[in-house]
């Protein structure tokens, strides 16, 4: 079946190739299903596991349940990730580092919120020191409940999401959510790589910085670090949620 | 500067080689092998640390300032999260000190009930630790996760006896002040009794793993010595002192539940390294096991609540004084200190507080990890077996 | 030695050396806090309590008369409350208390217990009672610029952090 190109939300690059090739245009139908196939069955899970749901997390990555036989492969970083899986309590020291490794995710990327804490903030929502629900600053696409959800739960999460993809990319389902319209640069995460010419020249120029600035001990060159950020112009997200003024002191400490 | 070790933990990196290329390391906050979220700031000359700093807190939920405004029956699902390997410690713990301080008698049936569910949680933390701690050593990928594999498979099973009992697969709520909610059945019996037949034999395979892999071996021995007098002087109980030649146990010197009748073994070691902890924690397995086996036939009949249930939160009141009690969790002297006299005449308590082991356990860091490379560190932190939740609460 | 016998002995100790008069019922003995770090020490050294268990801080707000003009029934202060234990039976816990203004310190005890390092620190962090003479006395669990001490009586349970919660 072929897609309507004017309601996808995200393409392949693979795709981009496939049409330029003489010939296998005529196949266009099936290689799509093949790529809608790809995406949803290989879905690398990049584990923000921070308290309790990270352990029903790993029970579900383990024996018993086996997140693998349908193509999810917990990694350590996020540059390989394709999902994240928020499980567990996310607090004020941590929210900058969660946006962060979210931001370093190479587009298409998914969010589960998995368990209370992660969709609402639970009994600590009112807590000082606790987020009221990962989504005041990120875009969730899958809300798996319970304190903490079964293994099973999770799963049912998942099949959840690939469904989801499926739907998207068969133009099935229109997103709701606040989140950036593929850019050109697909595949790219929103901060690039050292040594990507697209990567905001500032973003080097401030990490260099305030790697240099950190001094040793715990006299920390803190001035130096919390340098007021020149305002750079935005890359360009047509669609992009509004911005927390979140990332502005915090490049320091990775 | 501590005596024993030589190592000081608030060096003045400035005072050091002038000369030295330094290198600072952020291991953390989301780092596989700091179960959880934690960050140690690491010091290195070439691939030596020289000091580490950590840095807590990044899952501070505010738990202590959330028990000042709900009241003792609330408190106990909340604290629950705490601990969240063995979340009925903490129900125990809780449950207590108001027990404790209030003078109620729980039933005999309720406190077997407890010293099963105490020794069975010990040995899914346990299990669940010997799982990470390969995954630690040999990664995802270099065979590390076999042993998690195995591991699970086994406290999947231990799960399920809880299951049964309680309904949840973790954060039960079965404990409440003077007694429990859930009882056991004869299929509960019977199926923890077939349960331990596997893992015991299971647990010899794990050994035979350990003494016979030279890798193994090559990762643990004689790496992160721990002084038994730098210890305690840190407040560390539990298997991480014990493998460092500190004898004590509160199930046996500070008997609480039935553990009085019981003659608990406590096993030592004097090394204090890595591969010490291992085994002290292998150990505290089969005893567990012993223990289960022993009591669980013996089970006294009668009631499992000692006190009338009460319709409101408020029922239980504790209005003036304080009061500590303890137990010895799978990581060590877990207690609550309660101040009494908060809101509504003394139905929530005044301050909380939650000593918890894994926050002494990390506070070793500094003094272990100097002088031994990255790699080290990592396997350190894993016998450390700290639960973030715990540490930072 | 039973645990009773090594209580006799604790509160002997504390009467005889240490000034205090009266055990109260239900509640632990409140010592004066230039004793504190002598107390600890004869503890450690004399007796054998070498686990440090616990440091608990709290805080009390200022107590005032309504009836009566607003008089100063009690003003505000931290108590302080300690925990050390002997290694094997009995595991006994010696426990005492210390009561400081608002702009007194409470001497350190990690010259003695390494542990006092970072326990102190959450106490000082979470309620604000600071200790003198502390190598290292910087928050643990909040941001290092967070305002506030979280588990003080006045500090609002709710407080917004901007822009995150
Ligand atoms: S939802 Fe429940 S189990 Fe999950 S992190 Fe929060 S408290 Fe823990």
């Amino acid at each position: 079946m072929a897609v309507d190109e004017t309601q996808r939300t995200y393409d392949h690059p693979l795709y981009q190739h496939v049409e330029r090739m003489p010939g296998l245009s005529v196949a266009l139908g099936n290689i799509d299903q093949l790529l809608t196939w790809g995406s949803a069955n290989s879905l690398w899970i990049f584990p923000m596991a921070t308290s309790c749901c990270g352990i029903e997390f790993m029970a579900a990555a383990a024996s018993a349940v086996d997140l693998d036989r349908m193509g999810s492969i917990p990694r350590g970083t996020p540059r390989q990730c394709d999902v994240m899986v928020v499980a567990g309590t996310i607090t004020v020291k941590m929210a900058p580092r969660v946006k962060k490794l979210w931001e370093q995710m190479p587009e298409p990327k998914w969010c589960v919120a998995m368990g209370s804490c992660a969709i609402s903030g639970d009994f600590y929502r009112d807590i000082y020191s606790v987020i009221p629900g990962i989504d005041t600053f990120i875009p969730v696409d899958v809300y798996v409940p319970g304190c903490p959800p079964n293994p099973e739960a999770l799963m049912h999460g998942l099949l959840r999401l690939q469904e989801k993809i499926r739907m998207l990319r068969e133009g099935k389902l229109t997103r709701e959510e606040l989140r950036p319209e593929s850019p050109p640069n697909l595949n790219r995460p929103a901060i690039g790589r050292l040594h990507d010419p697209e990567r905001d020249p500032l973003t080097s120029e401030e990490q260099t910085d305030s790697a240099a600035g950190l001094g040793f001990g715990d006299n920390l060159n803190l001035a130096r670090i919390r340098r007021p950020r020149p305002t750079a112009e935005p890359r360009p997200q047509p669609g992009a949620e509004p911005q927390p003024a979140a990332d502005s002191d915090e490049e320091s400490a990775p | 500067m501590h005596s024993v070790t030589g190592v000081d933990p608030h060096l003045d990196i400035e005072s050091y080689d002038p000369s030295a290329d330094l290198m600072v390391l952020n291991l953390g906050p989301q780092h596989p092998s700091t179960h959880g979220v934690f960050r140690v700031k690491l010091y290195l000359d070439g691939e030596i640390i020289i000091k580490a700093v950590p840095y807590a807190g990044y899952l501070h939920r505010g738990v202590e300032k959330l028990c000042e405004e709900l009241t003792f029956v609330q408190v106990i699902p909340i604290v629950d999260k705490n601990d969240y390997v063995s979340p009925m410690m903490n129900e125990q713990a809780i449950a207590m000190a108001c027990e404790a301080m209030l003078g109620i008698e729980v039933p005999p049936r309720a406190l077997y009930l407890r010293t099963i569910f105490a020794e069975l949680q010990r040995l899914a933390s346990h299990l669940l630790w010997l799982g990470t701690f390969g995954m630690d050593l040999g990664g995802a990928l270099g065979g590390g996760a076999s042993l998690f594999m195995y591991c699970f498979r086994e406290r999947e099973t231990v799960l399920g006896l809880f299951e049964e009992v309680t309904g949840c697969r973790f954060h039960y709520n079965t404990h409440a002040v003077g007694g429990n909610r859930h009882d056991i059945t004869p299929r509960f019996t019977q199926d923890t009794k077939a349960t331990l037949e596997v893992i015991e034999k299971r647990i010899d395979e794990y050994v035979e793993i350990f003494s016979s892999n030279g890798i193994y071996r090559d990762r643990t021995w004689g790496i992160g010595v721990l002084d038994g007098e730098l210890a305690s002087s840190l407040g560390i109980t539990g298997p991480l002192a014990r493998a460092s030649g500190v004898d004590h146990d509160l199930r046996r010197d500070a008997p609480y539940h039935i553990y009085g009748e019981l003659e608990v073994n406590v096993f030592t070691e004097s090394a204090g390294d890595c591969f010490a902890r291992t085994l002290v924690r292998l150990n505290e397995m089969r005893e567990s096991i012993r223990i289960v086996r022993e009591i669980i036939d013996s089970v006294p009949e009668g009631p499992i609540l000692g006190m009338k249930p009460g319709k409101s939160p408020g029922h239980i009141k504790i209005d003036a004084g304080q009061g500590y009690s303890c137990l010895e969790s799978p990581r060590g002297e877990l207690g609550t200190y309660v101040i009494g006299g908060g809101n509504s005449r003394g139905a929530s308590a005044y301050r909380l507080k939650i000593r918890s082991p894994s926050l002494h356990a990390a506070s070793c860091i500094p003094y272990l990890f100097p002088g031994h490379t990255v790699s080290d560190a990592v396997a350190i932190l894993g016998t450390l077996d700290p639960i973030m939740g715990e540490v930072d609460r | 030695m039973t645990r009773d016998e090594a209580q006799e002995r604790f509160v002997a100790l504390l009467q005889e050396r240490f000034g205090v008069s009266e055990i109260p019922e239900g509640n632990y003995p409140l010592v004066d806090v230039a004793h504190h770090f002598e107390l600890a020490r004869a503890l450690r050294d004399e007796f054998g309590y070498r686990i440090y268990s616990f440091v608990v801080a709290s805080h009390y707000p200022a107590q005032l008369d309504a009836k009566n003009d607003n008089a100063v029934i009690d003003t505000e202060h931290y108590e302080v409350a300690t925990g050390l234990r002997c290694i094997g039976a009995p595991a006994h816990l010696a426990s005492w208390r210390v009561r400081v203004e608002l702009d007194q310190s409470v001497p350190t005890l990690f010259p003695l217990f390494a542990g006092a390092d970072w326990q102190e620190r959450e106490q000082y962090d979470l309620v604000g009672v600071r200790f003198a003479d502390h190598p290292d006395l910087r928050r643990l669990m909040m941001p290092e610029d967070w305002e506030g001490h979280p588990l003080r009586k006045d500090y609002a349970i709710e407080t917004a952090c901007p822009p995150w919660r």
